[in-house]
């Protein structure tokens, strides 16, 4: 059926001639099309969401707040190798050589009192429910226990920590938790840092190429010296003289960071201005600042986003570098940075401290720059390498 | 050539000029005097000082005499360390990181190079994958998380590299490789993408055409091309393992500049933080000129003007 009606032949009028057979594509949607077929850029998508809705949403569906902290249960892991205790109920010794009593389910129920302590024999006893008493030999490594009748204790199992599931950090503090508002706080700094970047960087780079001429060799001749020095010095230079806190982290990132976006959108706004479309915006009298936020800064959007996403993670890798170096957020509040930061010192007992936000710190820039990289081969295929 | 050189010093200058102007006007804007956090001290001693270390004197004079002891290479006192200046602390630690950088300047040409040129070659095979997997690694992990997850490894867990320290030469290979990570990936993927496109150029094909091997045909007539790119990145490569040795120096306890700069952010030591900062700019500003120099050197199509 089909195929008799594709042979018939066209009626001749002119209608039916220019009619499209298939819908036209806009740009976005064309877009989309190739960044889909990009799978890692689409991985990288997926994975921003979830960092996002991990850092929003989480913190509401965990017990804990980000200073919530019990010194009792200080440097628990999240996955414990546990002692059957005498009534059947599960014993974790910490590094610290500390007992705590964790029910069958990993939940953890109480850090047990100590009894006597017999520092010459190098045991301690702690007194578990009724009569019931456990005792630790610390005369040599790895430690032992035995129950009240002098039973050694052997190592059962190993259960995960239900009531931190991740961990704890050296003050006892929910590692989850503390990862959440950490993600949410280094997402927030680098996304604001990016959009006041972007805003500085288009109006400095727009004005200066399209202005042209003596304005543009003096604006751009600025730009040069910043350039000259390393943006980290100025980051610390300008966090140095501002106060401790998130505001101050952002000001001193907005501050310098606009100016690779102030050469791109430049590039761009001197390759547009003499093309036909301004030249026609001019002639029927059109202001400058129309001219460059009606015709000539939309056309210049894909290299801006592109720019954009690659910020952000430079964004955030600055701010994880200044609170590693101790300038960054103040406590009690964390960012991923002053997370690592603050488990270096326990790196030789405590690795997973350290380990659970450089891992998301890793997930965060894997995913920008996947993201960043396909839209930049989405945006502009030309450029593909 | 002259007239080059001489717009590029004075250029120089002035960058510098407006660099110690910035950085001055910034130290100077912090709220209180840099003896005001100290605990409590009686009026007398604070008049004395400020007196000492001529901060009544107006802005504009502190500024001039700054200039006058940056002319002599005189970087002032510290605030914070009673006796010791910031050039003690430049003399001290100099050492550490320009050994420290350099190794690591060597290890990232050595590294990077071959592997771009490998991962060029062998355009799409295994060998390329490897290769830009490490790459991408390199550049989205931070040089920290490197770092401590190297000595978390290498000197914890086998014992094969001390955990801090310079004392032999074995100290410098895990900061070498977490300082030079990032440069590493990013010269790598560089190399990549600028040989692959030189080698689809015509006077390649010229060159094969001519039927002389394979191997010459990349030394003689490709490799030069496609350094260039490479040769202009040096200068922020160096800027990026300056600003790196501040993290390194400070989780491998290597008593270099970087180590002391840190201290002197943490502990607000504002004449610390401003002379090594200057000290900082001029040294880059130096080697990006030194590398435009190289640059117009080997590429001939490159004029000095």
């Amino acid at each position: 059926m089909q195929n008799a009606q594709r042979w018939e032949r066209v009626a001749a009028s002119l209608d039916e001639a220019d009619r499209l057979y298939s819908k036209p594509r806009s740009f976005a949607s064309d877009v989309w099309f190739r960044f889909r077929h990009k799978p890692t850029a689409l991985v990288g998508l997926i994975i921003i969401a979830l960092l996002i809705l991990f850092a929003v949403a989480g913190p509401y569906l965990t017990p804990y707040g980000y200073d919530d902290q019990n010194t009792k249960l200080a440097n628990i892991p999240a996955v414990m190798s546990v002692y059957p205790a005498p009534d059947g109920q599960y014993i974790y010794i910490t590094k610290a050589l500390k007992l705590i009593e964790v029910d069958t389910s990993g939940h953890l129920v109480r850090q047990l009192k100590k009894g006597k302590d017999d520092s010459k024999n190098k045991v301690t006893v702690f007194p578990y429910k009724d009569d019931m008493t456990v005792t630790l030999d610390y005369t040599e490594q790895p430690v032992t226990i035995q129950d009240q009748n002098g039973n050694r204790i052997e190592k059962a199992r190993t259960v995960w920590n239900r009531s931190y599931l991740l961990g704890t950090d050296h003050l006892g503090r929910d590692i989850l938790s503390r990862l959440m508002y950490g993600t949410r706080i280094s997402l927030l700094v680098a996304f604001i840092a990016a959009l006041v970047n972007m805003i500085i960087g288009i109006f400095y780079g727009g004005i200066s190429g399209y202005l042209g001429g003596r304005v543009d060799a003096v604006m751009m001749r600025i730009v040069d010296i910043i350039a000259t020095i390393p943006l980290t010095l100025y980051v610390i230079l300008i966090k140095v003289c501002l106060d401790d806190g998130m505001i101050s982290i952002i000001i001193a990132l907005s501050s310098v960071y606009w100016v690779d976006m102030a050469r791109v959108v430049r590039g761009q706004v001197l390759s547009l201005k003499n093309q036909e479309f301004v030249m026609a915006a001019r002639t029927i009298g059109s202001s400058t600042s129309t001219i460059l936020t009606r015709h000539l800064i939309p056309n210049a959007m894909g290299p801006i986003l592109v720019t954009v996403t690659m910020l952000i993670p430079s964004a955030i890798f600055m701010e994880a570098f200044m609170s590693f170096i101790g300038i960054g957020i103040a406590p009690p509040l964390a960012s991923l940075g002053t997370m690592c930061n603050d488990a270096t010192d326990a790196l030789r007992t405590n690795p997973y401290q350290l380990f659970l936000p450089a891992l998301v710190i890793c997930f965060i820039m894997f995913a920008f720059n996947f993201v960043g990289d396909g839209l930049r081969d989405a945006l502009d295929p030309k450029l593909k390498k | 050539m002259a007239k080059y050189l001489i717009k590029r010093v004075a250029m120089m200058i002035i960058t510098l000029f407006l660099i110690a102007l910035l950085t001055f006007v910034l130290m100077h804007a912090v709220p209180g005097g840099p003896f005001t956090s100290d605990k409590q001290v009686s009026k007398a001693v604070l008049d004395a000082l400020n007196e000492k270390y001529r901060l009544n004197d107006p802005l504009w004079k502190q500024f001039v005499d700054y200039l006058g002891g940056l002319v002599r290479l005189d970087l002032g006192p510290s605030f914070k360390y009673q006796g010791k200046t910031v050039n003690d602390f430049i003399n001290n630690g100099l050492p550490y990181s320009a050994r420290l950088g350099a190794v690591t300047l060597v290890f990232v040409l050595l590294a990077s190079i071959p592997m771009g040129i490998v991962s060029a070659l062998k355009n799409g095979k295994w060998q390329d994958m490897l290769v830009m997997a490490i790459a991408t690694i390199g550049v989205t992990i931070p040089s920290f998380v490197i770092a401590t997850a190297l000595i978390y490894i290498f000197s914890f867990k086998l014992g094969w590299t001390p955990m801090y320290g310079v004392d032999s030469w074995k100290g410098y290979i895990l900061p070498m490789i977490a300082m030079g990570g990032y440069s590493v990936s990013f010269l790598a993927r560089l190399m990549r993408s600028s040989l692959l496109d030189v080698m689809g150029q015509d006077y390649i094909r010229t060159a094969r055409a001519k039927g002389i091997s394979e191997t010459r045909v990349v030394v003689k007539h490709a490799l030069r091309n496609a350094m260039i790119p490479v040769v202009t990145v040096l200068g922020p490569t160096v800027a990026n393992l300056l600003t790196g040795s501040f993290v390194i120096e400070k989780i491998f306890a290597i008593p270099g500049m970087g180590g002391y700069f840190v201290n002197s952010v943490t502990q607000r030591d504002y004449t610390t933080i401003l002379g090594m900062t200057v000290f900082y700019a001029a040294f880059l500003i130096a080697m990006v000129f030194i590398v435009d120099l190289f640059y117009c050197l080997i590429d001939p199509r490159i004029k000095f003007d």
